[in-house]
């Protein structure tokens, strides 16, 4: 169908772009006549991108904020998760108001006094910060994701295992988490690329270039003269692909997670 | 012979574990999120009712409401209001409208439908400084390919580019916007989709009703809170959206791209006025109450009608 084609197209051109500039001679991209397809056999400039300069210490530093955002963000919401879902407690009706109006907060809002909170502590200039500070906005979404999920999860199965002598809390952690096993995969996705592509907090909280991650880099060759265009291209490209790839190949399970939240939550 | 029982069954209001168990498993989280969000936006309340500078922030000088008289006073906040109301009102009905558009499109049956909808998250899952970054590129006056493509169309824009005129780098700013977020309106309303009857819709058509009756009939009942949801959700989102914006124009040219958010920062941070900055984040964290509010209203008051 054209119609499904051209959306298509528009939604993948960018990216495509993105590819097609880095493996674009100068010539070719200031000259009259741009290049649309883009040169293959200039490969190698994604290897150069990878190798000089600070592209490493970028993509290394992004990932380990994004695996402690997911990890810790992950530890700290199935639990709340199986609370919310299982239980009924005081205080349950406001924990739900405050998951849900904390999703109506500007990380620019909040960047102002967590920079001192950070400041007072020493977690400026420092990736355990970051981390502390994207858990904290990813958490919410994460809960409630699992939540809905748990929800799902009937309670008999629960209840057979307690007959069984289980004991309460570890081994009914482990009878649910099995069994919410697609919709935890979506969350650590959510929360790995929530992490991955945070920007605000790192250009605020991060001045050590050793410690960037790469959407602070990466935003530093805007309206810089230095830097080749292809190679900022390269650069980028490599720090989108490993996003879109796992989006692409975890998207039916993070619909159906999230998904599963919303109707349910 | 009477079964002994050694132990009665009892029935606990808690399923598991002793009455302190609910309170160990949700309060770690919920502390660490008082501490990282509600605490911060208290002290954001406390700031914008304070003189404070980002170079001293330590002394605080209370000023009362004098924040919120200024501010409201300014003619450059009221530019930014009304930025602000134009973009997140393009914003929703651009991405709400192309959204559907799309989920229609792929909720027909065709043959790589799985790899459609899989590709056509692609915007939804970059980075907002790739998109950035690439949007720039395209959008550069003289190397960039819309620019080139507008050139070559007769519909040049002249010297100093899209990014630069003042009337033209808002709806590129939209543009981009609703690019990265037609994908999620889509995904959600695609599962939406998944509810109409199907049946319905192929007796429908079966009795001769034309598409677009069909739609607004059936289809449209079905999918209508959905949409609503993500109408709401896509607001609040507006509200909040950063990167993107102060990544492409910093708020120029001529606050023209100013929003709530980067009036704040740029509050903050460039002219390191802390106090005035929490003043128009707590104008913004307002604004969001009442879109919320004002939603709740209009969905009670449209069930009530059904």
């Amino acid at each position: 169908m054209l119609a499904v084609l051209v959306v298509l197209g528009i939604a993948v051109f960018p990216l495509y772009w993105i590819f097609t500039t880095a493996l674009t001679s100068d010539s070719e991209l200031f000259g009259s006549e741009p290049r649309l397809i883009p040169d293959l056999s200039r490969f190698p400039v994604f290897i150069e991108a990878l190798v000089d300069g600070q592209t490493l210490i970028w993509l290394r530093n992004s990932l380990i904020v994004a695996v402690g955002t997911t990890v810790l963000s992950i530890g700290l919401g199935i639990p709340l998760g199986y609370a919310l879902s299982r239980f009924s407690f005081r205080g349950k009706v406001a924990i739900g108001v405050l998951l849900l109006f904390t999703q109506m907060l500007p990380e620019a809002l909040l960047v102002v006094p967590l920079f001192a909170l950070f400041r007072q502590f020493g977690l400026l200039d420092s990736l355990q910060g970051l981390i502390l500070a994207d858990t904290a906005f990813v958490l919410p979404i994460v809960a409630l994701i699992l939540k809905g999920a748990i929800d799902g999860v009937p309670r008999e199965l629960e209840e057979a295992a307690r007959v069984d002598g289980a004991r309460p809390l570890g081994v009914l952690l482990r009878i649910n988490i099995p069994l919410i096993a697609p919709s935890i995969a979506a969350a650590a996705v959510i929360a790995f690329f929530s992490a991955w592509n945070e920007y605000v907090f790192a250009v605020t909280f991060v001045f050590d270039k050793s410690l960037q991650p790469a959407s602070v880099g990466l935003a530093g060759f805007i309206g810089e003269q230095g830097t080749q265009i292809q190679t900022i291209m390269a650069v980028a490209f490599l720090f989108t692909l490993p996003a879109v790839a796992f989006y692409l190949f975890a998207q039916k399970y993070v619909v159906s997670g999230m998904t599963a939240g919303a109707v349910k939550g | 012979m009477t079964a002994i029982r050694s132990k009665p069954l009892r029935r606990r209001k808690s399923p598991l574990g002793s009455r302190w168990t609910p309170y160990l498993l949700f309060g770690p989280a919920v502390l660490y999120i008082v501490v990282f969000q509600a605490v911060p936006l208290l002290q954001e309340i406390w700031l914008s009712f304070t003189r404070t500078s980002l170079l001293n922030p330590g002394r605080s000088v209370w000023v009362g409401i004098s924040n919120y008289t200024t501010v409201f006073a300014s003619e450059s906040f009221r530019q930014t209001l009304l930025t602000t109301l134009l973009y997140v009102i393009v914003c929703v009905i651009g991405a709400v409208v192309s959204g559907l558009v799309v989920a229609l499109l792929l909720n027909a049956k065709f043959p790589g439908r799985g790899i459609a909808r899989a590709l056509v998250t692609v915007p939804w899952a970059a980075p907002g400084i790739a998109t950035a970054l690439i949007a720039t590129w395209m959008l550069n006056a003289q190397y960039g390919i819309v620019s080139r493509t507008l050139n070559a169309l007769g519909l040049g824009v002249g010297g100093g580019g899209i990014l630069d005129n003042a009337e033209l780098a808002l709806p590129a700013i939209l543009l981009t916007t609703i690019w990265q977020l037609f994908p999620f309106v889509s995904v959600v309303l695609l599962s939406a989709l998944q509810s109409v009857p199907e049946e319905l819709v192929e007796a429908a058509k079966m009795d001769g009703a034309g598409r677009a009756w069909v739609f607004r009939v059936v289809t449209w009942q079905v999918i209508k809170p959905t949409v609503g949801l993500v109408a709401l959700l896509i607001t609040i989102w507006s509200l909040r959206r950063f990167e993107l914006i102060w990544l492409m124009t910093r708020g120029g040219p001529l606050g023209s791209t100013r929003t709530l958010v980067i009036d704040l920062y740029s509050q903050a941070f460039d002219s390191k006025q802390l106090g005035t900055a929490a003043a128009i984040g707590m104008v913004g964290i307002m604004i969001s109450l009442i879109v919320i509010v004002g939603a709740r209203f209009v969905t009670r008051a449209t069930e009530r009608e059904s």
